[in-house]
């Protein structure tokens, strides 16, 4: 048995997953946290922190963080990467003046060695409002197409409506599951 | 690398390195033997039998401003706010701090009392909550681990590494769980037994004990 084999299966025992929500502040981060949560999202504001929740999903024990995005906390993002099996990058689809610097902010992310072995989900948020690109759109804007380093893929979704949250959350569980949990 | 972790612990060093490497996690300890201790870790707590009578560090170990702001536990089932309470922010004329200080027991602030109704021993699934700001300083490897008793028996062990904790934030955490599965038998004697069912949160930043706070539970309130 190589050692590999032997950290797939103590992270096996506990089946922990650990998923990092990031992006630009007002991307709707946390409404996705709640509204995945079953939590009321009237009364929001910007975090200025983190917010993590726990819970049981699907049998896996999921620690979501969600880190705040102004500009002033994007440098303390580093201080969450270790262990990140799952990287969840919310955009706001209706932010069109501030797509190159959700593009940049992205892909700095992408080069982090800390970020090596995450799978990558993009949720293209706020489809639900009038002007929103769709997910196609964002795909190219953030040219997505270009990562070669990561599994990713982009959901179009609302946080408001909860439409396709969890198409999106099942998608990066099962494939950090068959990375991570592997049977021998 | 810190001075804390060659600190000398008198009286402690007389068992070899692998016969006290054997014991952690698995011997109990008592809290008179962790009371001689300069400062409590992680794995100390870890092998506590039940809850403390006395705080194992004083209030002044929280040099970091750690405050916890909210407290909200719902029913997962229902999705209702079972109980909520957040502390009022300081008022601009300071009022609030007077009422505060009138209280001399210099514990106040880390007890609670919690009265409930035996409904709530049958709840299935809940989501607990804490909000905590932190000061100025920037905080790293901040643990918490919760251990709720009912008498000597361990009900539930939260064991929860936050770790980094940006300097002037307000962060919030809601832990997603099932209710520890009792038997009617034991719903009666928790019932019947107020403040038997005690719970101590202790707190580490880089696995040394800055917070405890401690709280019981009564289950006999009016249905």
């Amino acid at each position: 048995m190589g050692l590999l084999t032997i950290l797939k299966k103590m992270k096996q025992k506990e089946k922990e997953v650990r998923l990092l929500m990031l992006g630009l502040d007002n991307a709707g981060k946390t409404t996705i946290l709640k509204k995945f949560n079953g939590e009321d999202i009237d009364m929001i504001s910007p975090t200025l922190g983190f917010n993590i929740k726990t819970l049981e999903h699907r049998g896996f024990k999921l620690n979501v963080w969600d880190v705040g995005g102004q500009k002033s906390l994007r440098s303390y993002w580093r201080n969450y990467f270790e262990s990140t099996d799952g990287l969840v990058w919310v955009v706001d689809s209706a932010d069109r003046m501030r797509l190159a610097d959700c593009k940049r902010e992205l892909h700095s992310l992408l080069v982090e060695e800390r970020l090596a072995g995450a799978t990558l989900l993009v949720f293209a948020n706020k489809q639900d409002l009038p002007g929103a690109l769709t997910s196609e759109e964002i795909r190219q804007s953030l040219d997505l197409d270009s990562i070669k380093t990561h599994h990713w893929l982009i959901q179009d979704c609302s946080a408001v409506t909860g439409d396709h949250l969890l198409e999106g959350i099942d998608w990066i569980i099962d494939d950090i599951a068959s990375r991570i949990f592997t049977m021998d | 690398m810190s001075s804390e972790t060659k600190a000398a612990h008198p009286g402690k060093k007389k068992e070899g390195f692998l016969k006290r490497q054997a014991k952690s996690k698995t011997v109990e300890v008592s809290e008179e033997e962790l009371l001689q201790k300069d400062f409590i870790t992680p794995d100390d707590v870890l092998r506590l039998g039940k809850s403390t009578e006395k705080y194992l560090c004083p209030p002044e170990a929280n040099v970091y401003g750690i405050d916890f702001t909210r407290f909200r536990l719902r029913d997962m089932e229902t999705q209702t706010v079972l109980f909520e309470v957040a502390k009022p922010p300081p008022t601009a004329d300071g009022e609030e701090q007077e009422h505060e200080m009138d209280d001399s027991d210099p514990n106040a602030g880390r007890f609670v009392r919690y009265q409930f109704t035996s409904q709530f021993l049958k709840l299935k699934t809940v989501g607990a909550t804490v909000e905590f700001v932190v000061g100025e300083k920037e905080v790293s490897k901040f643990r918490m681990i919760e251990k709720h008793y009912f008498g000597e028996r361990l009900l539930k062990c939260f064991d929860f590494e936050f770790g980094f904790c940006i300097p002037h934030s307000r962060n919030t955490v809601e832990h997603i769980y099932e209710f520890p599965e009792l038997s009617p038998d034991e719903v009666q004697e928790m019932v019947d037994r107020p403040y038997d069912t005690k719970s101590d949160s202790f707190y580490f930043v880089e696995d040394k004990l800055i917070m405890h706070n401690k709280a019981d539970y009564a289950y006999n309130g009016g249905s």
